[in-house]
């Protein structure tokens, strides 16, 4: 609910930020209020910001929190808008802080192989210019193209290729980041700002990756950088059966190859869905039921003799290869990977444009079947109530870094017709996002990989996930943010100032 | 299951903003129930202001919005401005790159900020230089690129082939564009040299107006539509048959738009003189033996790589000139690079399309290998990016100009 | 034909190639043009659009490959190597 701003207080952001980067207007706000979520649309108008500022430095950000600070209003941090937890959607209006003009390449070191950057840029731009010198940083999500690093870590995100190369928070080596009071500190390993293991003091940087923007602004990182790679290699394998798949993809993650950037495993609901619209999959015979893909990076010789082993496994496990041409293509396509809205059907069967609604949970290898059947049977119970829901099928991916043996990020993906929303639906739907999020725990896994699970529904269940650590979380929290301003209202974190 | 409709919705009960709303529901839903943003760091408006009500997704949601009766046209019609329509968005949008043809919908960003714009206009929200560039149009008959003060009239406008003795009228007839025939005659004569060595056949209209393009793109569709009009009367007046477009802005214009206003518009032919001269290249028609010792390199501008896919031709062209050294940069990189000049952006806001040319230009200079020469394939880009060019020490050149010269000619 | 000719724009007749796909042109599918009657329509594509969509996804896909790696190892050639090899 946006609560109406003093004018003494727009003019004291002016005198921070300048006049061209204010703005309290109705297109400025109301574009600021989702994230590609599914969102409650018919219910807009109660999650804008009351203002936005677009603030150009450390300093600024600074000078805006300690404002905020002084007449209790809340700040909601906003980089690209593209996560999927709504963990940037302003739950009680407040001044959002915008920082995509923070987007500057400030600094390449070649020696200590780093790059320093504003949290407002993407990481597709970075490596247009980062080729140039032969490096490249290979954060890559399925929002590659559009995330930027400032919400890279602020979901601790989850990289395709991190298997081989690591996720957000091994790829950024520290960043500066505004507490909820207005200090600034540095929060890395150690003191040092390019050093990457330390164990001097509290590890920071840990504490300050994913905290969804409730601990805090990052305004500037410094990330790792890696030779930019020789070669590619992506093979894509068909199965007639899913656990012939699925113990296909444990083999090949357990291979040991060390240019393995990622396993992908696609269900049987998943390919029914890709034979739909997908024209890689369309033509493909009945028999074909499931999918791994499996990709490698580096140089070329290594990859050639990874390739060759992972191609050996995949053989020896009964699938069929999908050929050159599926393999690469449809590889490419998965940086990115966000859904389109005509792959919804209505019961009819007639294309409908759909929302989609990803889960992320972090689920243990062994349990991916069980978990696939609970999930597919939550998703067709809601098909049965209410022709809005359309059930897409589900990826697993590898989610270890440099480990690609361990839990998987499962993934299930469900269209949503969002036109159709009313208050009912939106009931049914919150209280299957508990479900969902209740059998990732009931499996010894994580309601989120790497989205964040602060949505609503899901983030019921956090302090079960986390037991006697969402009370450390509450204290963290309390002690940081003494005031509850920076994006208050997320993860249940209100709890933390409540007595008793 | 309650389904709210823009009739019960829709604060602002005008009828022309529900008529808005129901013909873009579907295409402003797919993009707001998607919310990729994959088009935000294409765009080049966005990379320079970063600010979010001047997206792609912005463009969208403010229909839905509008749908919602949470916004209004005054809320939101100074954002639509923020636009040179270079189709990076639209083209980049998985939901046309990856399924456009699938499902014979794309993404049309295009045609919602065009009818925003147009909507504005309707009622009666102007842009004060757009209002000023229509009105100085629909005058003259042309658009006033010599500045308000200089008449850019129809009996003016081929006072650029002087000495050249063209004919009116014929099978074939080259269309020179306002910009080009006015402001940068060294364009068309090029054209017009280079055709006639080739020994193409063309002559001119009796009369040209303006193809109509920025007139549509800022709201003014009267005024559009009278040009168009206008034109297709000098065609059929003068036996034209087949029009050669050496600007592709006048080239999409017409294919866009005039087959709407004329029932026998499959009469015409519409040529790109860049496929055109590219063809008269490979047949051998063309000799091109004046070497060219320069340092090159290409802008794919907007209308023709993004927005029409040709970005082949105007390469084989340049690899063809003797002499010259062609640093490249590919066709899909450059779905991010834009001059600012599109959409009549630089008539509104000069300072943004001058950033945006800025940053093109500098783009160029930091190419390894010491580029002298930015060369561009469209008039209307050429006249930001020479300004910055002078800044920057690049020089900017058209393709037909550059071809003119490998063809031993001087314009 | 080197322009464009509107008459050259209409899409061709379609043939069935799944219960819920079709084909018009060659290698390029395309829904069921009846089951986008009721909730969504389609829009009138041109050829020339329609062509430019299609070399477009390809052109894409090359740059995403290049983006990464300066090359991309052909599974179908290491396979062919371990069949040798056996």
């Amino acid at each position: 609910m946006a609560v109406a701003i003093l004018d003494s207080v727009i003019d004291e952001l002016t005198a921070i930020c300048g006049p061209d980067h204010v703005f309290t207007g109705r297109s400025a706000t109301f574009n600021r209020a989702r994230v590609p979520a599914p969102f409650p649309v018919h219910r807009w108008a109660e999650y804008i910001p009351s203002a936005v500022v677009l603030p150009s430095s450390t300093e600024q950000v600074s000078e805006v929190v300690k404002l905020a600070n002084r007449h209790r209003i809340p700040v909601v941090p906003r980089a690209g808008g593209t996560g999927l937890t709504d963990g940037a959607v302003p739950l009680r209006g407040g001044i959002l802080v915008d920082v995509k003009l923070m987007n500057q390449i400030h600094e390449l070191d070649h020696e200590n192989r780093t790059v320093t950057v504003g949290t407002g840029i993407n990481m597709l731009k970075l490596n247009e210019e980062l080729r140039r010198h032969g490096y490249i940083y290979p954060d890559d999500p399925a929002s590659y193209p559009c995330s930027l690093v400032g919400g890279r870590i602020g979901t601790s995100g989850w990289s395709l290729i991190g298997a081989r190369y690591g996720h957000t928070r091994d790829l950024v080596i520290s960043f500066e980041l505004v507490l909820p009071t207005g200090e600034v500190i540095r929060a890395g390993d150690g003191g040092g700002p390019k050093v990457r293991k330390s164990s001097s003091g509290y590890q920071l940087k840990h504490l300050f990756m994913g905290h969804q923007g409730t601990l805090g602004i990052a305004t500037e990182a410094t990330l790792e950088l890696f030779p930019r790679p020789e070669a590619e290699f992506s093979m894509f394998w068909a199965y007639e059966d899913y656990r012939d798949a699925w113990r296909a993809t444990g083999e090949l993650a357990r291979s040991g190859v060390a240019t393995l950037a990622g396993v992908v495993l696609f269900d049987e609901h998943k390919i029914r869905y890709l034979r739909r619209d997908d024209e890689a999959y369309i033509p493909q015979p009945e028999s074909v039921r499931a999918v791994v893909a499996c990709a490698a990076y580096g140089n070329e010789d290594e990859v050639r003799v990874g390739a060759k082993r992972l191609l050996r496994i995949a053989k020896a496990s009964g699938g069929r290869y999908l050929g050159d041409e599926i393999s690469q293509g449809d590889w490419a396509s998965r940086h990115d990977r966000y859904a389109t809205p005509q792959h919804g059907r209505a019961r009819d069967g007639q294309v409908a444009l759909m929302s989609w609604h990803c889960e992320d949970a972090s689920i243990p290898y062994p349990e991916l079947p069980a978990v696939s059947e609970k999930w597919h049977a939550i998703a067709a119970s809601l098909a049965e109530r209410f022709d809005m829901f359309d059930d897409w099928g589900m990826f697993a991916y590898t989610n270890g870094a440099f480990k690609p043996w361990g839990d998987y990020l499962t993934e299930i993906d469900i269209g949503v017709w969002e036109m159709k929303w009313d208050e009912d639906a939106w009931a049914a739907w919150v209280q299957a996002k508990r479900d969902i999020a209740q059998v990732a725990i009931d499996h010894g896994g994580s309601i989120s990989a790497c989205h964040g699970s602060c949505r609503e529904g899901e983030v019921d269940l956090v302090p079960l996930e986390l037991g006697a650590g969402f009370e450390v979380m509450k204290t963290i929290k309390r002690s940081l943010d003494p005031n509850n301003i920076m994006n208050p209202g997320k993860y249940l974190l209100d709890q933390a100032y409540e007595e008793g | 299951m309650a389904e709210t409709t823009a009739s019960q919705e829709a604060t602002n009960g005008d009828g022309a903003v529900r008529a808005l709303v129901e013909e873009w529901r579907d295409v402003a839903y797919n993009c707001f129930s998607s919310g990729h943003k994959f088009c935000r760091e294409v765009c080049p408006v966005m990379q320079v202001t970063r600010d979010e009500r001047h997206t792609p997704t912005a463009f969208h949601a403010n229909v839905v919005a509008m749908d919602k009766g949470h916004l209004s046209i005054e809320d939101v019609a100074e954002d639509y401005v923020h636009c040179t329509m270079c189709g990076a968005c639209e083209l980049r949008c998985p939901n046309t790159l990856f399924t456009g043809d699938f499902y014979r919908f794309r993404q049309r960003t295009i045609d919602v900020v065009r009818a925003m714009r147009t909507l504005a206009v309707e009622q009666g929200i102007h842009q004060q230089n757009w209002k000023r560039w229509a009105e100085l149009t629909d005058r003259w008959g042309n658009e006033p690129v010599l500045g308000w003060a200089k008449e850019t009239s129809g009996s003016k406008v081929r006072a650029w082939a002087a000495g050249l003795e063209i004919p009116t009228g014929g099978e074939t007839i080259l269309f020179a564009d306002c910009e080009a025939a006015f402001r940068r005659p060294s364009v068309p004569r090029a054209v017009a040299l280079i055709l006639r060595q080739a020994g193409v056949e063309f002559g001119l209209m009796d009369q040209q107006w303006c193809c109509g393009g920025p007139m549509w793109e800022t709201g003014y569709v009267e005024i559009a539509e009278k040009m168009a009009t206008h034109n297709m009367l000098d065609w059929r007046k003068t036996g034209a048959k087949r029009i050669v477009c050496l600007d592709p802005h006048d080239y999409i214009t017409i294919v866009e738009n005039y087959p709407k206003l004329d029932q026998n518009f499959d009469e015409f032919e519409i040529v790109l003189a860049v496929d055109l001269i590219a063809e008269q290249i490979r047949a051998g028609k063309l000799e091109l033996s004046t070497p060219i010792k320069k340092t090159v390199t290409y802008h794919d501008p907007c209308r023709l790589n993004k927005r029409l896919g040709v970005w082949q031709s105007p390469r084989e062209i340049l690899r063809a000139i003797p002499g010259l050294t062609f640093i490249d940069v590919d066709h899909v990189t450059q779905w991010s690079y834009c001059s600012g000049a599109g959409s009549n952006l630089f008539v509104e806001k000069p300072e943004l399309t001058a950033e945006i040319s800025r940053r093109r230009i500098a783009k160029a200079r930091e190419l390894e290998g010491g580029v002298e020469v930015l060369v561009s394939a469209c008039p209307w880009s050429e006249r930001p990016l020479t300004e910055q060019g002078e800044e920057q020490g690049i020089e900017v050149m058209d393709i037909f100009e550059l071809v003119a010269e490998a063809a031993g000619f001087e314009v | 034909m080197l322009g464009f000719r509107l008459s050259a724009q209409k899409p061709s007749e379609a043939h069935r190639v799944t219960d819920v796909v079709v084909s018009r042109f060659e290698h390029v599918f395309e829904v069921d043009p009846a089951l986008m009657r009721e909730h969504v329509h389609q829009q009138e594509i041109p050829n020339w659009d329609f062509e430019r969509i299609v070399a477009s996804r390809w052109e894409h896909l090359a740059w995403m490959h290049d983006h990464f790696a300066d090359c991309a190892i052909s599974a179908e050639e290491l396979l062919a190597e371990i069949e040798a090899e056996s």
